[in-house]
């Protein structure tokens, strides 16, 4: 009883001790309140003698394969550019050197959160640039809303980046938006006639809207697949889902995943000695020496992907290097070590280099303002750099390819749709069902 | 013949200082703080309430990167969730991260489908946690590693879910509305956070959390001193789930753009048990001092070193568990529980009393002694002095 008593005058204690609490919180926010602001109106660049771009880079984790070149390709960009005494700033009227400042984020979502925003409001940094992919561009999607500062966005093509109305700060630089990419996959198995497709996905935004996106563009030819499962994009074990898709019997097989899903469904196929008729992965064009070097070249041969460059060779430039160019510049006698993501990486700098070339201010709306002036007529060895008002990229290819054997090698040959004749590459009729053996 | 102090019960309501004394208890403090004891106790229990919030109220005036505060103060939320669950009732979560993904897409589609107030996102966050935690409360059937790897796959269960479900937007990420500018949610987690530490002290001074204590003991006397067991732990289980609830609804209102991978990282629940125990479980400033040492620590290296970043985050655990088994909190706390090596090169420390005293399971009066009644546990450590 006495307990009891004593019990309940704790009790209204603690809850005194819990309004303290939040009284102090208030007094918290009104101390807070003088504490730094959003910019409330487009931020200005402060005009020194470098223009300072802020990136990410993840040296380990999942993304590191993907991310570390892409990062390769904007240092090499900005030491070309410095190379030529900086590049042109219109508002300054003269050119400016560029720095690089970058953060490792290990390709940890919530360590990017802070990274960028620590670029922006520590370092100052007068543009962003992205880390690789929609999951680690995500937190600088907002933040850079958040600040208003412009994001120069490399290979995040979410479909959520750029559907939430107009966000004016944000420029997808390379590669279309994930939904689009398998359009002429969808088209070239409807002209192959095939009835039974397979889909194996990872369950991220990239692969999952790729999914989502073909299933829709089969379903209009009347296919329906007959194999469609989401696994973890920290898959690596393949060996049961291939045999799952080898019961469906399919007359075409699309994995889409991440160079190690990728590269580990691949593995299981040539360990397994399955066969299939018909198979594409994303990233086998992207990274063709990585995954020659991971599974083997032989293995290889027959395989579908998406044509980019350096497959895809764009020599017809207005800016920067065209392709052959860069290969011979950024990796001398090393053709083979460049791959796509060493050349977005660069023709982000590219895209950056041409805001500041035709801004009309120094504020990040002015940079924008630059975006703006050159979509649509910037030819980079990406091919034309078009984007709309949300920020999304419209301007670039994304043909089939098929890797025919090359002596010891492969060639990567476009199969779909029949390409522009600026593209100096080699247009193949694809062979399908493809060879055994 | 006189006699014997042992051999006789303790009275209810507790053992005067004296009785104490006698039965070779440590005696009872004189002043706490250097206060009175009575003014004491009490400036124990706000300070930390008080002085935490208003000392990172200032954080941002001296370093404004708001996406890292209001980050390092969700991991002190949830450390101090850790604490309440694993630091007073002896349940280690490793999928802790559950109730955090369950807060995060509770906030993010209330704010999508339903198009709520910012704050009720946030409530209906931590609501979808404790709901979460109340599908789940029959893990608490199993104890160790069973209950620690049952979460774990009930949380990897929730991720796949949510991952697949095109209403969850698991396969295009979400893109939340803005409902509060980063500086309005760097406040409102200040004021979650001071929830949870109000919470904990709560917990610590309480009957309740003697209850806990209690049961963390041994769960068999504890019921048998009367204590509902199921009904007691059951409560701290959902007040975790929701202070983890309320921390991921913060972090997805901060975040707006993310995908499923990213709340439910089971690199959370590893750093909140880390930052928890690094601090010191079952005290309140503990898991506050964890989670900020050690996060500040992991944004100077990951800027400054990052290359060197598993290897010194390695190196710190190793070294935790080898020489601060009780956290950082140890080194001030009871003497009784500090390391040896500590007590050797801080001699007057070792010259204060120390229990040795059984379990005392009757809660004392609000009178001179300790609340917690210097309860001693299997595991040979006492409750701490440190706040």
């Amino acid at each position: 009883m006495l307990w009891g008593a004593v019990e309940m005058r704790l009790i209204s204690k603690k809850v005194g001790v819990g309004l303290t609490a939040l009284s102090f919180s208030i007094g918290g926010f009104a101390v807070f309140g003088s504490g730094p602001a959003t910019g409330a109106t487009s931020k200005t660049s402060s005009a020194g003698d470098t223009i300072t771009v802020g990136t990410l880079y993840a040296s380990t984790g999942a993304y590191a394969t993907s991310s570390l070149p892409e990062y390769a390709g904007l240092k090499f960009w900005a030491k070309q550019v410095n190379a030529q005494g900086g590049m042109y700033v219109a508002p300054l009227k003269k050119k400016e050197k560029v720095k690089i400042v970058s953060y490792n984020d290990q390709s940890d979502p919530a360590t990017a959160t802070t990274l960028y925003d620590e670029l922006l409001t520590q370092d100052k940094v007068n543009v962003l640039v992205a880390d690789f992919g929609s999951v680690l561009t995500a937190p600088a999607i907002t933040i850079a809303k958040d600040q208003k500062h412009l994001l120069f966005d490399v290979t995040g093509s979410g479909t959520s980046f750029f559907s939430s109305g107009a966000n004016p700060y944000v420029v997808l630089t390379s590669l279309p938006v994930s939904a689009v990419w398998p359009k002429p996959v969808a088209a070239l198995l409807t002209k192959l006639k095939t009835k039974r497709v397979a889909i194996l996905y990872c369950q991220n935004d990239f692969d999952q809207a790729q999914a989502t996106a073909i299933k829709g563009f089969l379903a209009k030819s009347g296919i329906t697949p007959v194999y469609f499962q989401g696994v973890p994009t920290t898959q690596t074990d393949y060996s049961t889902l291939v045999q799952a898709i080898k019961a469906t019997n399919p007359d075409a097989v699309l994995e889409l995943g991440y160079p190690n899903n990728d590269i580990a469904f691949l593995n299981e196929l040539k360990d397994t000695n399955l066969h299939f008729k018909f198979v594409l992965t994303p990233f086998f064009g992207q990274l063709p020496s990585l995954f020659a070097q991971d599974v083997g070249a032989k293995a290889l041969d027959y395989t579908y992907t998406y044509a980019v460059p350096p497959t895809l060779t764009i020599n017809t430039v207005n800016m920067g290097l065209g392709l052959t160019d860069f290969v011979k510049a950024f990796a001398p006698g090393n053709a083979s070590s460049v791959n796509f993501l060493d050349v977005a990486g660069y023709n982000a700098g590219l895209a950056v280099q041409a805001a500041f070339d035709h801004a009309t201010s120094m504020s990040q709306l002015g940079i924008r303002a630059g975006i703006s002036a050159v979509s649509g007529k910037l030819q980079t060895l990406e091919g034309t750099f078009k984007v709309d008002k949300t920020g999304e990229q419209i301007g670039e290819l994304l043909p089939v390819s098929q890797a025919f054997p090359s002596g010891k090698s492969f060639a990567l040959k476009i199969v779909y749709p029949a390409i522009p004749s600026q593209v100096a590459m080699v247009n193949a009729t694809p062979r399908y069902p493809a060879p055994t053996g | 013949m006189s006699k014997n102090p042992l051999s006789s019960p303790a009275p209810r309501g507790g053992l005067d200082a004296k009785s104490r004394e006698a039965r070779g208890a440590r005696a009872a403090p004189t002043r706490i703080w250097g206060l009175p004891v009575r003014w004491g106790r009490w400036a124990r229990r706000i300070v930390p309430v008080v002085v935490t919030p208003v000392v990172l109220g200032f954080a941002p005036h001296i370093y404004d990167n708001l996406a890292f505060l209001t980050t390092m103060i969700v991991y002190v939320v949830l450390a101090e969730g850790v604490n309440l669950l694993y630091g007073f009732t002896g349940y280690l979560p490793f999928g802790y991260v559950g109730f955090f993904g369950a807060g995060a897409y509770g906030a993010a589609l209330s704010l999508t489908y339903w198009h709520v107030p910012g704050i009720a996102a946030l409530l209906i966050g931590g609501l979808a946690a404790a709901l979460i935690g109340l599908v789940l409360s029959p893990l608490l059937r199993l104890s160790g590693a069973y209950f620690a790897l049952a979460t774990l796959a009930a949380s990897q269960v929730l991720y796949y879910i949510i991952a697949n479900e095109p209403w969850t937007f698991g396969e295009t990420g979400t893109s939340l509305p803005e409902v509060f500018s980063p500086n309005q949610i760097y406040l409102i987690a200040l004021a979650i956070m001071t929830i949870a530490i109000a919470l904990t002290v709560f917990v610590k001074e309480s009957r309740f959390g003697l209850s806990l204590r209690a049961i963390r003991s041994d769960p068999v006397s504890a019921s048998m001193a009367g204590i509902n067991v199921v009904r007691t732990r059951s409560v701290a289980w959902f007040i975790s789930a929701a202070l983890a609830g309320l921390a991921g609804a913060i972090w997805a209102i901060m975040t707006a753009a993310f995908y499923a991978e990213s709340p439910f990282a089971l690199t959370i629940s590893v750093y909140a048990i880390v930052f928890a125990l690094f601090g010191g479980v079952r005290t309140v400033l503990g898991p506050v001092v964890g989670a900020v040492v050690l996060y500040s620590l992991y944004q100077y290296i990951g800027i400054s070193n990052p290359q060197y970043f598993e290897l010194v985050y390695g190196v710190l655990i190793v070294a935790l568990i080898l020489f601060l088994p009780g956290g950082l909190s140890s080194l001030v706390g009871h003497p009784g529980n500090r390391p040896k090596w500590w007590k050797s090169i801080t001699p007057r420390a070792s010259l204060a009393p120390v229990a040795s005293t059984p379990a005392v399971l009757t809660p004392a009066r609000e009178t001179d002694q300790d609340p917690s009644g210097g309860i001693s546990r299997r595991d040979g450590t006492k409750d701490d002095d440190a706040s």
